[in-house]
């Protein structure tokens, strides 16, 4: 990437070489029995150029021929694309702990017997149909541009998902651990899932209209998605972020604090740079309800004329492969500050309201405005403070910018959560709202 | 390369091996408003392992050929690790050795276009709705996706085929005050650059349903009757329907696989859907699947009726069922799995305006916007609508979110059009994208649908 890197600098002014190799296992229990083992191990190059103020970009996966990426990378500079940025030096990084060689070292038989241990608590203890995967992923990215950046980092995930379906039915009480090391799915995880599952068992038919409505962390995707884009500066330059012109005004509840914290190595991910080399530091969006702040790549803080706050990265919704993609701004590490209350806590504060565990249709409807619609998936049903069983085909409306307003209570503790874009997670609370439109069948 | 890749499997010592190279080219070009964000071509590869051995079945994905022993061997020891915890051995279908190379016929190569002119074609496009003073902005998209693939096995099949997509897509979003709305636009197919040219009316339409949507009203949620037109009937048909016929999907789910037994009776005497893969000139169009099966036409339901689902080689073995050619995968990053090819509910009498009679009161739904489903249950958008009273359309409405279940919504399907009409744009996200996912319908009646508005 060296060479590649000096034969650009010889035809434009600017030039950043990405390159990552990484490695993929993952092991899938379906039905509690073991149904398919994979494996990956995939490396590949994306190249920025920038000359006159143009950005051209191209990228591959064997590095066979660097002369045929370099001409379509100028072949790209033709349309003009604008980029009036320059790329970082970056130096002196702080240190992270981020891989772990029990990842590396984990066995694909060692992963054979977790999923197979889990799988026989919970076929014990439920009547359900058992999914569990589990995987390792191992990744190297390097980063070198003209103006002498030169970072890399190696980092390890190890994770384990799963849970019980109700049968007949596909949809499930499922948890999520996720890891930098090798760990054994802790007790009080697998213990939630039988205990979820066990008091949802029946269905129940119950009147919608306006109610209690707690989102877990597996439903929370459907407002993070909703914050990741009101608070884009990508958002900001295309004048769609409903809160454009509201930094220091308060939007939410005043127990809502959002924060994005790259350099916490606790958890799998953490990033001394960006997918642009841009050094991280931690960032606060919301703090007490106030709007603090907005999140930068390179490209959107140049158009904003603002700088860069580390947040570049090379995303999408769905997942594309990282090469191919060029950075947009994201939260990255996003994390809602949790409250004090318990889980058991939550749910007794409830007199009659629904706990959303998954949500169905997130990404879709008006995500600009704030706007959601999700049918729960499943939906725990709740009356004087006890799950009574699980709702079916009800909907959940509203916008983020009116339920962030109506919190009641936030849990003590953080669980991973998805934003919407590939492998970046989201660390959030359970949180509990009043007063949300819920529709149902009867 | 075939000599290439035949050196790489008979060095697998296993019962059987296959696998897949291929080369896949793309030219993308963005807007976001006014301002072009993406443009350029690019070209990758890797290779696609699968071996099994004593029952067990593993793949590999990989970039480099010099990775290819440590594939190998990576593949054999996972395959024996399943045979190790399984008790019952993984089986794949017999199929006919097929030696082929086929070339799809296109109207107009894209690779022959320049890209110059391809940007000069789509930012004229884009300049349509940005002409309009109440659009904020629009995302449009062009992409071509060239997949150039080699796949052999141990039997002996040898096939060469090209899958060529075009696609134009994006969103046209409108902003009046504080309200700001979005409709989709959409072209593209499997036959050539052709499907790209002469949209120009339909980005005219598609802006004017934005505009229109700044003056119309939210849906109030609650259940309804509905028709649903062709578009968000074909996506209910592949997201609430058609991922059940999908044998992967079921085949660890045992009371799933009891409810989709074939003979079971799942919906009324006028439903009719078929997976049709070799209909000409579809975007799901393709000749043979990335295990080297024929793809052929499969009645999913008939009068009702469960007749047929979609296989891939261990599928099709493990329900005793006839191979379909329906296992496909994104490209050279993944082994293939299940996938729908073109979808779709066949056609019946009624007409347009027989079905407004028979829904009396209730809503005409449109277009669909993001849809997902997890098992029985489902939620999708509906892109716009309209408030129907006594047969007639009445004003417009928005922000219309469907959500239901597939059993009862089967059952109350009621009515089905006679406008066929198939999609132009696929995506759909089983763990891989597919780009060529194509579904269809006729303008169906839907009762009792929830919706949550907001």
């Amino acid at each position: 990437m060296e060479k590649l890197l000096e034969m650009a600098k010889k035809v434009c002014d600017k030039a950043e070489v990405y390159s990552i190799d990484y490695i993929y296992n993952p092991v899938t229990f379906e039905d509690a029995k073991l149904h398919d083992i994979e494996s990956k191990f995939q490396s590949g190059i994306s190249l920025r150029i920038i000359k006159n103020g143009k950005l051209g970009f191209a990228y591959t996966k064997n590095l066979i021929n660097r002369e045929e990426i370099l001409q379509n990378a100028l072949d790209s500079i033709k349309g003009e694309v604008e980029a009036s940025y320059d790329f970082p030096l970056t130096k002196e990084l702080p240190k992270l702990d981020t891989y772990n060689p029990s990842v590396e070292n984990l066995s694909t038989t060692k992963m054979v017997e977790e999923c197979a241990r889990v799988c026989d608590i919970l076929r014990s203890k439920t009547d359900g149909e058992i999914s569990i995967t589990s995987s390792t992923y191992i990744e190297d990215i390097h980063i070198i541009n003209s103006k002498g950046t030169d970072v890399s980092q190696k980092g390890t995930f190890y994770g384990i998902y799963g849970g019980v379906i109700y049968p007949g039915s596909a949809s499930a009480i499922w948890r999520i651990f996720i890891s930098k090391k090798f760990e054994k799915l802790p007790d009080d995880i697998v213990n939630e899932i039988i205990e979820l599952y066990t008091l949802s068992s029946n269905v129940v038919e119950t009147k919608g209209g306006k109610m209690k409505v707690m989102f877990m962390p597996n439903s929370m995707h459907t407002l993070n998605g909703r914050i990741f884009s009101g608070t884009s500066s990508k958002s900001i330059y295309e004048k769609i972020s409903p809160v454009a012109d509201k930094i220091g005004e308060k939007i939410f509840n005043e127990k809502i604090t959002i924060y994005d914290d790259s350099l916490n190595d606790k958890y799998p991910g953490a990033r001394a740079f960006d997918d642009e080399g841009v050094r991280c530091k931690p960032l606060t969006i919301i703090e007490n309800g106030i709007l603090k702040s907005f999140y930068y790549d390179l490209n959107y803080a140049t158009k904003l004329n603002a700088e860069s706050t580390g947040h570049g990265y090379k995303v999408l919704q769905w997942g594309g492969e990282q090469i191919t993609l060029k950075p947009i701004p994201a939260l990255a590490h996003m994390t809602i500050k949790p409250g004090k209350k318990s889980f058991s806590e939550l749910v007794k504060s409830i007199d009659r309201g629904i706990i959303i565990e998954g949500a169905l249709g997130a990404h879709s409807g008006n995500i600009p405005n704030g706007d959601y619609s999700v049918g729960v998936n499943p939906g725990l049903y709740v009356e004087n403070g006890e799950i009574i069983g699980r709702v079916k085909d009800a909907m959940i409306a509203g916008n983020i910018y009116e339920t962030l307003k109506y919190v009641i209570d936030i849990g003590d503790t953080l669980h991973p959560s998805f934003i919407g874009l590939g492998d970046y997670n989201a660390w959030v609370p359970a949180i509990l709202f009043d007063n949300l439109s819920v529709v149902t069948k009867y | 390369m075939f000599d290439k890749m035949r050196t790489i499997l008979s060095k697998v010592d296993a019962d059987y091996s296959d696998i897949r190279y291929e080369i896949k080219k793309d030219t993308v070009i963005s807007f976001n408003g006014k301002e072009l964000t993406k443009i350029g071509s690019n070209s990758t590869d890797g290779y696609v392992l699968r071996v099994l051995k004593n029952g067990g079945l593993s793949s590999v994905a990989f970039t480099k050929e010099s990775d290819s022993e440590k594939a190998i061997n990576t593949a054999i020891e996972n395959a024996q690790l399943i045979t190790k915890n399984r008790e019952k051995p993984i089986k794949l279908a017999k199929t006919e050795v097929v030696k082929d190379i086929f070339i799809p016929e296109l109207k107009e190569d894209p690779r022959k276009i320049s890209t110059a002119e391809k940007l000069e074609l789509v930012r004229d496009y884009n300049n349509i709705p940005l002409g309009y003073k109440k659009i904020a902005t629009t995302i449009i998209n062009y992409e071509d996706v060239i997949r150039e693939k080699y796949f052999i096995n141990t039997e002996g099949t040898e096939i060469r085929e090209d899958l060529v997509t075009t696609l134009l897509f994006g969103e046209i979003i409108s902003k009046e005050g504080n309200l700001t709305q979005n409709v989709r636009v959409s072209a593209g197919g499997s036959n050539g650059f052709s499907n790209i040219r002469n949209q120009e009316s339909n980005f005219e339409e598609r802006t004017a349903i934005t505009l229109n949507l700044l003056k119309a009203k939210p849906v109030k949620g609650g259940v309804y009757n509905c028709i649903l037109n062709p578009h968000l009937a074909g996506v209910f048909t592949h997201e609430a329907f058609g991922h059940f016929s999908e044998a992967d999907i079921i085949e660890t789910l045992p009371a799933m696989r009891e409810k989709m037994k074939i003979g079971n009776k799942l919906g009324n005497e006028i439903l009719n859907i078929v997976d049709n893969a070799l209909i000409p000139n579809q975007l799901g169009f393709y000749k043979y699947d990335d295990e080297g099966v024929e793809v052929r036409p499969v009645q999913l339901m008939k009068n009702g009726v469960l007749t047929g689902r979609l296989h891939s080689k261990r599928t099709a073995a493990e329900f005793g069922e006839q191979i379909s050619g329906h296992c496909v995968a994104e490209d050279f990053r993944y082994p293939p799995i299940i996938r729908m090819g073109t979808i779709f509910i066949e056609p019946d009498k009624s007409s347009f305006e027989e079905l407004l009679n028979m829904l009396g009161d209730g809503l005409y739904i449109l277009d669909a916007k993001g849809g997902q489903t997890a098992g029985e249950n489902f939620t999708f958008g509906a892109q716009y609508g309209y408030v129907i009273r006594n047969g007639k359309v009445g004003e417009m409405i928005r922000d219309i979110n469907i959500s239901g279940n597939l059993y009862q919504t089967l059952k109350n399907i009621v009515a089905v059009g006679n406008d066929l009409v198939l999609s132009k744009r696929g995506g759909c996200g089983k763990g891989q994208m597919n780009i060529r996912s194509c579904n269809g319908s006729p303008h169906i009646l839907v009762n009792n649908i929830v919706i949550g508005g907001v």
